[in-house]
Parts: C-alpha cells; sequence; structure tokens
C-alpha cells in the first residue's frame, strides 16, 4: 500500500462489475473522496455518464485483451477536463480468471497543451512562410509585368526616333552635311542597341512569368543540341564539346535549355581567341545536392568583378574584346533561383572559367563554393 | 497584282508616317486608307448606315487601340460574311506570346512585330505586300460564306 502511495500517479483497482476495490492516496486528493467511501461504488456514482462509459470501455478492453492495454483518458478536475495517459492491466486468479483491473493513470494535460501550443505555432509559422512567399512571388511576377509593359511602351518612341533619323538621312542628305549625316549615324546606331537592351529586358522578365514545371529532363541531350546550334553558327571554329551520355535534372526543360544555352554561348564566346578551345559540361553530388558545371579554357575574368556578372547589362569584358549586351547570366541567374537553386562563378583571367549551379534547395546554411 | 486599298488600322501618326513611307518604296501602288482607331476601322468595314462597305486588299490591324482594340476589330471581322476572308495581318509593337495567340485563335492571317530599326521596317511592308499583294491569291468576290 505504501509503495502506491507515494506516486503521482492515480492508481485504482475495479472489479469485473467495475465496482472499485481499492485507490491510492493520489486518487482520494484529486477526487476530494475518501477510499473507504469509493469502495463498492462504481463510476457511473462518481462521474458523469460519458466519462465514466468510456473508463467501463476501456475497462472491458482489458478485461477482453488478458494483458496490458495503453490509452489516453480524461477526466473532469478542478480546472476544466484533465488529459492521462493509463495502463490498465488485469489481475488474474489462480485458475486463470480475470477478477479486476488496475488502472494507472498519469496526468499529461501539461505536456499535451505544449504539445498542442508547439504544433499551433509551427503551424502559424509554416502559414506565415506561405504567406511571404506567395506575396514575394505576387511581388516579382507583378514588378516583371511592370517591366514588360514598360520596355514595351518604350519600343513605340524609339521607333520613331530611328524612322525620323533615317527619313533625314533618306531625303535631307544634301542639306545636312558629312557631320550631321554622321551625327545621324551614331543616333541610329545607339537606337539599335537600346532596341536590343529592351529586347533582352523582356527577355529577362519572361524567363520569370512563365509557370514552372518540374520534370526529369537530360542537360546532356539539351547540351549537344546547343553544341551543334553553336558549331552551326561558327563552323570555321574547331572547339572540342566534353558531354557525357546522361545528366538527369528535376527542372524546367525550357528554362533549363536557357540555362545552358546563355552558359554554353558564353563558353563558346569566350574561347574565340583560341584554337584548342574544350568546353565541358558535368554533375556531381556536393552533400547530397547535384551540382552541375560548364566549364571553358577561355579568356576568364577578373574574380574581384565576380559579383557583377549576374547582373542585367553588367559585363566584364569590352565590347571591342567580346561582343554582348550582358543579359545572359542574369537570365541564368533568375531561371536557376526560381528553381531553388545556386549558382557561382570561378576563374583567373587567361586560365578558362567554371560555373557551377544547382537545381534544387540545398541544406539549411548550404552555399556552393 | 490585287487591286483594292490597304486599310491602316492604327492610332500612332508616327507608325502611320512610316508605314505609308515603307509601302510607297515597294511601289505596290495599292492606296493606303487610315482608321485611326477600330470603331473608325468597323464603321467603314461593316457599315451600319446603309453605305457602300470598304472592300480592302489588305488590312493591317494594329493591337492597342483606342475604344475599340484590334483584337475586338478582328472577332468582328471575322464573325461577318462580308469581312470573314479578307486577309488580316497583325502588325503591333507587341510579341507577347498572349496577344499572338489570340490574334491568330480570332483568325488573323500573319503576326508581324514592327521593327524598331526603320529599315527592317522597310523590309517587312516590302515583304508583307509582296506576299498578300502578288503572291497570295484571294478568296473570289461574293463567295465568301
Ligand atoms: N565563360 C566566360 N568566360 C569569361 N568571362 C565570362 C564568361 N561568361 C561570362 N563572362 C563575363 O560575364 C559577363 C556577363 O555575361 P553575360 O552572359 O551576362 O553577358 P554577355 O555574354 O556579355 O552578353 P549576352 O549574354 O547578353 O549576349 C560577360 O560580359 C563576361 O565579361
Ligand atoms: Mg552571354
Amino acid at each position: 500500500m505504501a509503495l502506491i502511495d507515494h506516486t503521482s500517479a492515480v492508481i485504482y483497482m475495479r472489479d469485473a462489475d467495475g465496482r472499485y476495490l481499492l485507490v491510492n492516496r493520489e486518487y482520494e486528493r484529486l477526487f476530494r473522496l475518501r477510499r473507504e467511501d469509493i469502495v463498492g461504488l462504481t463510476d457511473h456514482d462518481l462521474f458523469p455518464g460519458d466519462v465514466a462509459d468510456a473508463f467501463r470501455a476501456n475497462d472491458l478492453l482489458a478485461f477482453a485483451r488478458g494483458f496490458p492495454v495503453q490509452m489516453e483518458e480524461e477526466a473532469p478536475g478542478e480546472d476544466g477536463l484533465r488529459t492521462y495517459v493509463t495502463v490498465k492491466f488485469p489481475l488474474t486468479d489462480a485458475a486463470g480468471t480475470s477478477y479486476a483491473v488496475c488502472g494507472i493513470s498519469t496526468d499529461i494535460t501539461e505536456r499535451k497543451l505544449a504539445e498542442q501550443e508547439v504544433r499551433r505555432l509551427n503551424d502559424e509559422l509554416e502559414m506565415r512562410v506561405r504567406e511571404r512567399t506567395a506575396e514575394l512571388e505576387a511581388s516579382t511576377r507583378e514588378l516583371d509585368a511592370f517591366a514588360y509593359s514598360v520596355s514595351h511602351d518604350l519600343r513605340a518612341p524609339l521607333r520613331s526616333v530611328a524612322g525620323f533619323s533615317q527619313i533625314l538621312l533618306e531625303d535631307h542628305s544634301d542639306a545636312l552635311g558629312e557631320q550631321a549625316r554622321q551625327y545621324l549615324d551614331r543616333i541610329q546606331a545607339n537606337v539599335a542597341r537600346m532596341a536590343q537592351m529592351i529586347d533582352d529586358l523582356l527577355h529577362l522578365s519572361r524567363a520569370t512569368r512563365v509557370e514552372l514545371r518540374r520534370e526529369p529532363t537530360d542537360l546532356a541531350g539539351l547540351a549537344r543540341e546547343i553544341a551543334t546550334e553553336l558549331r552551326g553558327r561558327d563552323p570555321d571554329r574547331d572547339a572540342e564539346f566534353d558531354i557525357p551520355d546522361r545528366l538527369v535534372a528535376q527542372g524546367d526543360p525550357h528554362l533549363i535549355r536557357l540555362v545552358l544555352q546563355n552558359l554554353m554561348g558564353n563558353a563558346w564566346k569566350f574561347t574565340a581567341h583560341r584554337g584548342d578551345a574544350v568546353i565541358r559540361l558535368s554533375g556531381h553530388e556536393h552533400d547530397g545536392v547535384d551540382v552541375f558545371s560548364v566549364q571553358d579554357n577561355g579568356a576568364g575574368f577578373d574574380m574581384r568583378y565576380a559579383h557583377k556578372m549576374f547582373q542585367p547589362f553588367q559585363r566584364l569584358h569590352s565590347a571591342s574584346e567580346f561582343e554582348g549586351t550582358g543579359i545572359g547570366l542574369a537570365i541564368v541567374h533568375r531561371i536557376v533561383t526560381r528553381h531553388g537553386g545556386q549558382i557561382h562563378a570561378r576563374s583567373e583571367p587567361g586560365q578558362g572559367a567554371i560555373f557551377r549551379f544547382s537545381l534544387t534547395p540545398s541544406p539549411a546554411g548550404w552555399v556552393l563554393r | 497584282m490585287i487591286e483594292g486599298p490597304i486599310l491602316l488600322v492604327e492610332d500612332n501618326p508616327d507608325d502611320v508616317l512610316f508605314t505609308v513611307r515603307a509601302f510607297g518604296k515597294n511601289h505596290m501602288g495599292n492606296e493606303i486608307i487610315v482608321a485611326g482607331d477600330g470603331e473608325q476601322a468597323l464603321r467603314l468595314l461593316l457599315p451600319s448606315d446603309g453605305s457602300r462597305p470598304l472592300h480592302p486588299a489588305l488590312i493591317l490591324l494594329d493591337i492597342n487601340l483606342p475604344k475599340v482594340d484590334g483584337l475586338e476589330v478582328l472577332r468582328a471581322l471575322r464573325g461577318d460574311e462580308r469581312t470573314r476572308a479578307l486577309p488580316v495581318v497583325v502588325l503591333t509593337t507587341s510579341n507577347e506570346e498572349r496577344d499572338i495567340v489570340d490574334s491568330y485563335r480570332l483568325g488573323a492571317n500573319s503576326f508581324v512585330r514592327k521593327p524598331v530599326v526603320f529599315g527592317d521596317f522597310v523590309e517587312a511592308a516590302n515583304v508583307l505586300g509582296l506576299y498578300w499583294l502578288l503572291v497570295n491569291e484571294p478568296m473570289p468576290p461574293n463567295r465568301g460564306d
């Protein structure tokens, strides 16, 4: 008796008909009853009907099973319903007949509440993250739609500038004189450049506006197609492409094609000054993240300016050395980020360049280097 | 050579000037009639006051127009027996995929984005004129069902 009285658990014994045989001191304290008064009563004498029904059903379950069973139970306490985790086991006589059930109930109300609170906070956090992401996505989309319509509207006045300067050249050439004609030529060259930049901006915003589809995509297959296109553009160059048989990633095939087109296009462009160009596509696993790379042995660049190159219209080489507007890597960066991936470039002047990227969200704190 | 005027539906006066000039350069000789918005274009093509409808050899249609926009004009033309078979080239600043898809869905014959550089503009007008006014064989008159 002493043992069962020195525990914070509620302990009781009831016979096959549900009548109390014994309760411990904690039971007396909790329900403000004395054990002499309880013995012989059933739960239906002590608790509301539905609570008593539930206790009785669990007693019968323990009887039927013949071995200890565990369950959660609820009983009214001073400040509302309390939750218990209860173990019930049948007591058997020498003949093997169960004559009573013993229950040990431990109050887990606080733990339960804490668990619920944690779950609620988690749900709330998850919801907030989801809301915030949706907001961010919406505002990016809005911004891109804005960029699209602005660059779109910019084309019309530009067409007027181009058109009228052409008309001046065609119809008033004699009146203008040599100097004026040269200025007009320069106006036109800049208009053409600006038109190209506007088109590039349109491409950039388009890369973010399209719906992202994820499906198994073979980067190697795409790379071979692109290699053929590049060769076709400049058949006199003999460059070597080193592409594996298969390199599968989960991602949007159309957008991944754009990534490879730009990275391989750059590799092709910045190896133009050497005869033995090698452009290599490969894939490796780093800490469980699939990392792909496009490597070349071309002009390379100075790492001090590497952080700039993923921004629109930022170039690390002059137009007289290598042509371009500086939009390609901005598009690549956007697409990689939209996939949840990262991109990183490494190079040294004259030593070629390697661009490495992932296309899936990486573990927290993981940075591609 | 197909007779009849070209109807240019365009609200930007600069673009009107360039288009007229570009088509003038290819010596097609077709008269160019200009409608400054969609409403005016529909009044010319599908008059409701009993006057004789204009029957152009080719319609050049901008999309962004005041009042009635280009796509609505196209829908109205394709919904009416008299204009169903007229060749319509959508000639616009946009190359937004949605605009292209909508134009073809509504029955445009071609979709051309106006080039910024004037030389390219002339070239585009040349190709369009050559194809629609010389090469293409239009639906015989009074047979459009
Ligand atoms: N493989 C490479 N080797 C050396 N430098 C590179 C390489 N790829 C990119 N860069 C540098 O980064 C800059 C930005 O690249 P990006 O692709 O955005 O523009 P671009 O190739 O110059 O023009 P565009 O792609 O718009 O035609 C390049 O101008 C170049 O200076
Ligand atoms: Mg590039």
